[in-house]
């Protein structure tokens, strides 16, 4: 029991000191041999995206959330219906009605968001 | 097994369909109202067409007497809810607040009719999310918005402490149900404690008891006030009932005493000591409000606290007391909430001077908020004295509760001070220059019928209480007491 611990405890520390081992050799290589020479293209993100303008504490537009809202809709119904789909041979008649209600539902809730004109883009 | 549920599904059916009203004729206030109103009509008489007690899918439903009793008392509430909407929900998504209180009753009903840990949390929840939509309805409002996010806040955290609880109670007792529940016995365990606490907290929230009060002011001020008459009376009696319903057909066996020097750990004292707590700080803190919402917010938590008395005697005959009063309580409460609705439509605001004058202005209904404040006060004839009386009464079944019922008698003096406070603003003082009558008939209809119902039942007390006399001893095998018995000691008179 405590041995089985025990070699855990050592692929831990093993885990752990083998990637530091040359994270530190290359900390102590560029100590060494490489000086600080910062620059407008040395800062510059070469190849790694956009530059970005201006401060990233700005405020947004938060209207995404009833998409996300109505996206919750159908991301629940693809739970339900999944397994109701995998099982579908063997369910009674009564199961594709229960399952038809439920669908019924979703889409109310669709309908009503659309007549509401929560899906216009404002 | 589906006519056991038809009530819930009516009303889930009819919420669909106003929903639809809503997108489809959004004008139509009045015809959505009376959709809305006709579908609980149907609800209510499917709890009456389909007469199946029993008990469904492992306790998950439940349905007996007492629970539809319930059932009906609560789905009364919604409707009440329902008729006051239209002078307290803005104009716009008329439709969807009164599918709000449909799917909130639905959930109330569902609690009154289970015996399932499970489906008393899904239920709570179904209740509550429909509840923080509600209070946070007027979306102009500053006040209504905090009212929100404060309910909503403090209500998903205390669900989070009662699901903990809740999830505690089945690891000990491996079972969700409360039969299965109760056949645990021997000494408690220390996990069981930590659960019977955590669930105690959960609900203390929901019936706004110190120290987990103080959402209530807030929410009671801001909220649109159908909403929170609907906080004040129908989520109350659910929530009393379904802890009643925990308390003793599930823990029953762990309740303590919280008799003076006989004091045996439990649920009993920790309730005893909520009890004590709100009952001072409600009343006391009420004598100082300007505002009549908050004033019957603070009203609520001391009214909380005469409730959890009746839980903490753990008697057969303060149950029904229990019960009972917390019927009464939610009727007069939701009166009060409709006159207040009713003001503040007429002068725009809710704060004691609004009600100046208004036995001048509109004398039917300062003569019913004087029939509800009286009865919260605990005057009688009317229900709120008798009420009380039984209450305190049965509590004393267990003589050692004699101090906090003490306590809870003096505190109702204290009561009657600011219950007055706002009938002499009503009656005495003068009215201000531009009064305009307001209200819509069906809520003054509503008003009145309620504030006569109060009467009713404190003149026949035995309308509501035969019934659930009979049904609470018919489960337990305790010899019925009769009334007489126990109303004998004279000098216990509420003020």
């Amino acid at each position: 029991m405590s041995t089985d611990y025990l070699l855990i405890t050592i692929f831990l520390a093993i885990a752990i000191i083998f990637p530091l081992i040359p994270l530190a050799m290359a900390w102590g290589w560029a100590r060494l041999f490489s000086p600080a020479k910062p620059g407008k293209d040395k800062q510059s993100a070469y190849e790694c995206g956009i530059e970005s303008t201006g401060p990233a504490q700005i405020q947004f537009q938060s209207h995404y959330y009833l998409y996300a809202l109505v996206f919750l809709v159908f991301d629940v119904e693809t739970v339900f219906l999944m397994p109701f789909a995998a099982a579908f041979l063997k369910l009674p008649f009564s199961a594709f009605l229960a399952l038809m209600a439920f669908l019924l539902l979703l889409v109310e809730g669709l309908v009503w968001a659309w007549a509401k004109g929560i899906l216009a883009w404002k | 097994m589906l006519t056991v549920l038809a009530p819930e599904t009516l009303l889930v059916v009819t919420a669909l369909v106003v929903l639809g009203l809503g997108v489809s004729v959004p004008k139509a206030r009045s015809l959505i109202t009376i959709a809305t109103l006709l579908g609980g009509f149907l609800a209510a008489a499917a709890l009456f067409v389909f007469p199946a007690d029993g008990n469904f899918l492992h306790g998950m439903v439940v349905l007996d007497p007492l629970a539809r009793i319930f059932k009906l008392v609560i789905l009364g509430l919604g409707l009440v809810a329902v008729v006051f909407a239209s002078d307290s929900f803005p104009e716009t998504h008329f439709a969807e607040s009164l599918a709000l209180i449909l799917f909130s009753t639905v959930g109330m009903m569902l609690l009154a009719g289970t015996e399932d840990l499970l489906m008393i949390f899904i239920a709570l929840e179904l209740t509550s999310i429909p509840l923080y939509i509600l209070a946070a309805f007027a979306k102009e409002s500053r006040s209504s918005a905090e009212a929100g996010l404060k309910y909503f806040l403090i209500g998903s955290v205390s669900a989070a402490f009662l699901l903990y609880g809740l999830s505690l109670i089945y690891g000990v007792a491996g079972s969700t149900n409360l039969p299965a529940i109760s056949r645990l016995s021997g000494a408690p365990d220390p996990l069981l404690i930590a659960g019977i606490v955590l669930t105690l907290a959960g609900f203390a929230f929901k019936v706004a008891a110190v120290p987990f009060h103080l959402w209530a002011p807030d929410v009671y001020e801001g909220a649109p006030t159908a909403a929170a008459a609907l906080i004040a009376s129908g989520s109350k009696a659910a929530g009393i009932f379904i802890l009643a319903k925990i308390l003793t057909a599930g823990l029953g066996h762990w309740g303590g005493s919280a008799g003076w020097g006989q004091f045996l750990p439990g649920w009993a004292p920790a309730l005893a000591l909520m009890a004590a707590a709100s009952v001072v700080l409600g009343n006391i803190t009420a004598l100082v409000q300007s505002n009549v919402k908050r004033l019957l917010a603070y009203s609520a938590i001391s009214h909380g606290g005469y409730l959890l008395i009746g839980l903490s005697s753990a008697g057969t005959e303060s149950l029904t007391a229990v019960l009972f009063y917390v019927v009464i309580y939610a009727l007069t409460t939701a009166g009060a909430f409709g006159v207040v609705a009713i003001v503040e439509k007429q002068r725009g605001g809710s704060r004691l001077d609004d009600f100046d004058g208004l036995a001048n202005s509109s004398p039917v209904l300062a003569l019913c908020l004087l029939v509800f404040l009286i009865s919260l006060a605990g005057i009688p004839p009317l229900a709120g004295f008798f009420g009380k009386f039984y209450l305190f009464t049965a509590a004393l079944e267990n003589p050692s509760l004699l101090w906090l019922v003490a306590l809870a008698i003096a505190m109702n003096a204290v009561s009657l001070y600011y219950y007055l406070i706002v009938l002499k603003h009503a009656f005495v003082l003068p009215a201000p220059d531009a009064i305009c009558s307001a209200g819509s008939p069906a809520s003054r209809t509503l008003v009145v019928a309620l504030a006569l119902s109060v009467l009713a039942l404190g003149l026949a007390p035995d309308l509501l209480l035969a019934p659930l006399v009979k049904q609470n001893t018919k489960h337990s095998a305790l010899q019925m007491r009769t009334l007489q018995v126990s109303l004998s000691p004279s000098l216990l008179l509420p003020p």
